[in-house]
């Protein structure tokens, strides 16, 4: 429906879990939910395998946009502070900080000094074709030069982890 | 003339329904908050908000808001049903209580929403926080600039809902005087408000055929990021600056051709002063003296539909040749050396205005208008 008008360069991917995987590393500040330390995980796998230990170098990481694609979100979040209102106690404060994709997002920006737009979608379709089409439109736009995309769903089953998928790309060859 | 046709507008806040009552209410400056009568808020800090008293549910809101905005642009079913909708929403309404079989998601509202106002396809659905409108709104012209669409329906909306209002409360993020104060001393933070609004825009050459003149043209849009912290944004309003380079760049004007800045403005100490920062960055000396106002000081901060609202509330202002009042202002903050408009409505001679909006995340965008 949406064209597309240039081509993107796969620079590195990563997925989580991947083969020997176990529990995933928890990251400071963020609680409760798998969502966003798997977030953190299959960004951190991907960037290494282009870029080594962070951050990335200034001239790429200045124009890689982070691209957060999840139908589900943070569902073990947001249930769980639907259930604390309904029970008339109190959320914690470090919900609030975890209450939008964006904020991991953001964590992952300053990590990784990435400085070009942060955008959460809600697929429309396949998570990968959308992400990969909103990074393609933020480089031929002119605004981001690469992108880094991350698919991530959370089952909602109590104990069960989300899994995500990221992919790096530029608009260069 | 360039740019991307913005035809159609529908808007509805606590300030009332329709055009005419945002542009009456923030004119005036009434701040529209009061005690929440919508949820139980006896257990929280904080218990005002903007709300309409007579709101339905997101999704009625959001396809009254649709419908209408299709209506001002004059589009026919033939029309609708060709152009795909791109929605900006938090997620699907009260999810965690809805989906006990299976998870709704947002892009379940946005098919509802579009089979229901016989829309075409949805094209994207955002879900970038305080950001999500007005990314919805760059991309969106981004597309019909390019040739890759014709026309799209850009929707947002946010109702404050006991969940999010518990998760702003629990963080310390709400006003504790009743009052939001952008840029102002003795601010104390933000405070939550309804919103649902929806344009319609389109190509040059595809407007033109069907209507006169265009509402306004949205000639410029920049989005990028701070690349600082997860939550906070930089101190230097980093992102918010190359965002406004960017638009600034496409609608291929100076700063000092701006008439109007509709800031962020949060009322939030640390982030009023941060975008300040980000604005001075962004428009040098220009920035000392272009009026701007933050009309969440009169609707509120209505979450991912602020990116609409303001832009809408902007095009309204600049057609009538008056400036919004930035209400709650008690004195200036040196931290904040701003042309604030907090005495009354000021007019205004230039055509362009800018529209800049700022997320978790760090998360920045900035929007041009033209309206002649």
């Amino acid at each position: 429906m949406i064209r597309t008008t240039i081509a993107l360069t796969v620079l590195a991917e990563a997925r989580w879990p991947e083969p020997g995987d176990d529990a995933v590393p928890q990251v400071p500040g963020f609680v409760l939910s798998s969502f966003n330390p798997v977030i953190a995980a299959v960004a951190d796998r991907c960037l290494r395998r282009r870029y080594g230990e962070p951050p990335a170098p200034r001239d790429d990481g200045s124009g890689t946009a982070l691209v957060l694609v999840s139908a589900s979100g943070d569902i073990a979040s947001a249930n769980h502070v639907a259930r604390t209102v309904d029970d008339g106690g109190r959320v914690g404060p470090l919900f609030f900080f975890q209450s939008v994709p964006n904020s991991i997002a953001g964590y992952l920006a300053a990590r990784w000094r990435l400085g070009g737009p942060v955008v959460c979608l809600c697929p429309t379709g396949d998570p990968r074709a959308d992400g990969l089409a909103e990074a393609e439109l933020l480089i031929a736009d002119g605004d981001a030069a690469a992108a880094l995309v991350v698919l991530v769903e959370q089952s909602g089953v109590d104990g069960v982890r989300a899994t995500a998928a990221a992919v790096l790309v530029s608009g260069g060859s | 003339m360039g740019g991307v046709r913005l035809s159609g507008l529908a808007m509805a806040s606590a300030l009332g329904r329709g055009t005419e009552a945002q542009l009456a209410g923030t004119l005036a400056g009434v701040a529209a908050f009061a005690p929440v009568t919508r949820f139980d808020v006896a257990g929280h800090r904080v218990r005002v908000a903007a709300t309409l008293p007579d709101a339905g549910s997101l999704t009625d809101e959001l396809a009254t808001a649709i419908d209408e905005a299709c209506g001002s642009a004059g589009l026919s079913g033939a029309h609708r049903a060709a152009c795909p909708l791109v929605l900006a929403v938090h997620a699907f309404p009260n999810a965690p209580r809805v989906s006990a079989d299976r998870w709704r998601t947002a892009t379940e509202l946005a098919e509802l929403l579009a089979i229901r106002v016989g829309l075409g396809p949805v094209a994207r659905v955002y879900t970038s926080a305080c950001v999500s409108a007005s990314t919805a709104l760059a991309d969106a012209a981004a597309l019909i600039s390019s040739g890759r669409a014709d026309r799209i329906v850009v929707a947002g909306g946010y109702l404050v809902e006991p969940d999010q209002f518990a998760l702003f409360d629990a963080g310390r993020a709400l006003a504790t005087d009743g009052a939001v104060r952008p840029f102002s001393t003795g601010r104390t933070g933000l405070l939550l408000g309804d919103a649902v609004a929806a344009v319609v825009l389109e190509s040059a050459t595809g407007g033109r055929r069907r209507t006169g003149s265009p509402l306004a043209r949205l000639t410029g849009w920049g989005r990028a990021g701070d690349a600082f912290h997860a939550v906070q944004p930089h101190p230097q309003g980093q992102g918010l600056a190359k965002a406004i380079g960017a638009a600034l760049r496409r609608a291929r004007i100076g700063p000092g051709a701006l008439g109007y800045i509709n800031a962020h403005g949060t009322g939030t100490p640390f982030s009023d002063a941060a975008e300040a920062a980000g604005l001075r960055q962004a428009l040098g000396p220009a920035a000392a003296h272009v009026p701007l106002s933050s009309t969440k000081a009169t609707h509120g901060h209505t979450l991912e539909a602020s990116g609409l609202i303001e832009l809408g509330i902007t095009v309204l202002a600049m057609r009538a040749g008056k400036l919004p009042v930035n209400a709650g202002f008690l004195a200036a903050d040196e931290a904040c050396p701003l042309n604030v408009v907090h005495a009354g409505p000021r007019s205004v001679n230039s055509e362009w205005a800018l529209s800049v909006n700022a997320a978790f995340g760090g998360a920045c965008t900035a929007l041009v208008v033209r309206v002649t």
